[in-house]
């Protein structure tokens, strides 16, 4: 008999997560657009997409790699952009198949699409920990008052 | 009882769904020992592969940090001061405290963006802490320490290949 984890995975989809509010920005938006978009909406990454349809995502650990050290602020993202290799799902997947994509991909964000092509929003990893916290409330948020206190400063810290 | 199939709350007991008929005998029995909630209490955080983070001093330089967190593929970087944990800078730091600012990467020294005196783990701690932490906190990476020795760093990359590899076995 699968574990309890298991099947909890196994049936749970990606469209029965709480849905993320997305930044969705065009290829022509200045990389300075985009970094001012991910600061103030709180967001990790950008969808970029044209006429309403997804071609690329950009997303913090892009700014890391590509960016950070060389990229002029006025360079529109859709030259920095993942473009061609580009991982989508589809909401009706289950969780199991993000969780796996996750972590052989080692990517964190994935855009979400539908079966007619249209963007549909992004799953990140922190959902899935989410999802887990859900399930055993028990297990994760009645941690012992020590773990705060512990946490606060190394003993003489 | 949540139907973990459409998110609809039954009556504690029932066999299947009211709402979508999900199978849902056995999921609020107590779980066996050795599933995975006891899992996340009863392992250890040495039981996961920890990322191994780049170290830092206060005065490197940001863009050196960002540079070894390419090569090394890295989230975080952590600083140390005569081998004490005194700091953590991120991606997301890099984005916020930064390029937002308009410093120069080359010209500032890691103490001025990073985090000062980041939560830490116990390598002897089990993962539902770290779940905690990034759940309840939202911190991305958790310096884990035995005693006073820098054993690496948990981030939900981690987590998430800790769940991947639990779920099956």
């Amino acid at each position: 008999m699968p574990s309890r984890i298991s099947r909890i995975l196994g049936s749970v989809r990606i469209a029965d997560l709480p849905r993320r509010r997305v930044c969705r920005v065009a290829p022509a938006t200045t990389l300075g657009e985009v970094y001012r978009r991910l600061e103030e909406e709180e967001s990790v990454a950008v969808l970029v997409e044209e006429d309403g349809v997804l071609v690329g995502i950009f997303t913090e650990r892009d700014v890391l790699d590509r960016t950070a050290l060389e990229a002029d602020p006025a360079t529109p993202v859709g030259e920095l952009m993942t473009r061609d290799d580009l991982v989508t799902l589809d909401a009706g997947q289950p969780i199991t198949d993000a969780i796996a994509i996750m972590t052989a991909r080692r990517i964190r964000h994935i855009p979400l699409v539908d079966a007619d092509g249209k963007e549909d929003g992004m799953i990140g990893g922190r959902d899935v920990l989410r999802l887990i916290a859900d399930y055993y409330p028990e297990t994760l948020l009645n941690l012992p008052p020590r773990l705060h206190q512990r946490l606060t400063r190394p003993e003489g810290g | 009882m949540r139907c973990p199939g459409c998110g609809v709350d039954n009556i504690p007991g029932v066999d299947a769904c009211e709402n979508c008929g999900t199978d849902l005998a056995g999921l609020d029995l107590p779980e066996a020992r050795g599933g995975f909630g006891a899992r996340l209490l009863n392992d250890r955080l040495s039981d996961l592969e920890l990322s191994q983070p780049v170290l830092a001093t206060p005065s490197t330089p940001v863009a050196e940090a960002i540079s070894a967190m390419r090569e090394r593929r890295c989230g975080c970087a952590l600083v140390l001061d005569d081998g004490e944990l005194v700091g953590i800078f991120n991606e997301r730091h890099v984005l916020t405290r930064v390029l937002r600012r308009h410093r120069d990467p080359a010209a500032t020294p890691i103490s001025e963006v990073m985090s000062p005196d980041p939560l830490r783990l116990s390598i002897d701690d089990p993962p539902a802490f770290a779940v905690h932490c990034m759940v309840a906190y939202g911190f991305r990476h958790l310096p884990v320490l035995d005693g006073d020795e820098l054993k690496g760093y948990v981030s939900v990359r981690n987590i998430l290949e800790y769940i991947d590899k639990r779920h099956a076995g």
